[in-house]
């Protein structure tokens, strides 16, 4: 019998101390799956990027605005939705390539921000993101092993 | 929990004694490093084996260190544990940074 898709929905304010709450709820789903230990740990680093950006950008680090985290495990995949009602992430953010942190070795370019949607892209098997009636949000999944 | 510093001959040696360096505490690590770069120090051997967890707001500060330092130091990272590992190996921040097994190690490591 095809397992069901099993759901749960968390909200958090946006303050980047309560990222941790979102981060060991990931952890805990992700490790009654097939995800090894180091996908687990990536996993766990995905969620804490994506919300970090909705904290930081959408909000501009506003503080009592909420965080919407829809999961959706199935038998043979995980898909994280992040939500925000802040401002909408320009598509260039999401189109970058995840390769030109490597491109550049050289220290006088290299960024010390804006890595992480390219993080995300790298672990995740799919990312997308969609703006609708003000609500913003950002889709990423994986298929389990 | 926190940050501590202690010299070692020419170099400063930069504990984090955290278990996690997220966004949420970037902004005071980066403001601890920039002060000891302001009053001098240029050679860093930074212990971050007690971090379990370090996402890119993290990994931007050691970034922001070596730039500060703008050629005229260096940053040698010491005992990263898997996850860490994992990001500077996603980034390719490992073939930017020195990254030994321990503090001696480093200190040691004239390279």
């Amino acid at each position: 019998m095809k397992k069901r898709t099993q759901c749960i929905r968390l909200f958090i304010d946006s303050q980047l101390e309560d990222i941790v709450l979102v981060a060991m709820a990931v952890r805990g789903i992700c490790a009654i799956t097939e995800f090894s230990v180091d996908e687990v740990n990536r996993m766990e680093l995905c969620i804490v990027e994506i919300t970090n950006n909705v904290i930081e950008h959408a909000y501009s680090n506003e503080v009592g605005k909420t965080i919407e985290i829809l999961i959706n495990l199935s038998s043979d995949m995980i898909e994280i939705v992040v939500s925000d009602w802040g401002t909408k992430m320009e598509k260039k953010h999401l189109d970058n390539d995840p390769a030109q942190d490597a491109m550049s070795m050289d220290i006088d370019a290299l960024s010390s921000s804006g890595r992480g949607i390219n993080i995300v892209k790298k672990i995740m098997d799919d990312v997308n993101y969609v703006s609708s009636d003000g609500k913003n949000s950002f889709y990423m999944s994986k298929h389990l092993n | 929990m926190g940050y501590q510093s202690s010299q070692k001959g020419d170099a400063t040696v930069v504990t984090v004694e955290e278990s996690r360096l997220d966004a949420s505490i970037a902004g005071g690590f980066k403001d601890f490093m920039m002060d000891l770069i302001d009053s001098g120090n240029a050679e860093f051997v930074i212990d971050i084996s007690e971090i379990s967890f370090m996402d890119s707001s993290g990994l931007g500060v050691i970034v922001a260190i070596l730039k500060q330092l703008n050629g005229k130091g260096s940053v040698k990272l010491v005992g990263p544990q898997k996850a860490v590992s994992d990001l500077f190996d996603l980034t390719c921040m490992d073939r930017i940074f020195k990254i030994y097994a321990t503090v001696d190690e480093a200190l040691n490591n004239s390279q």
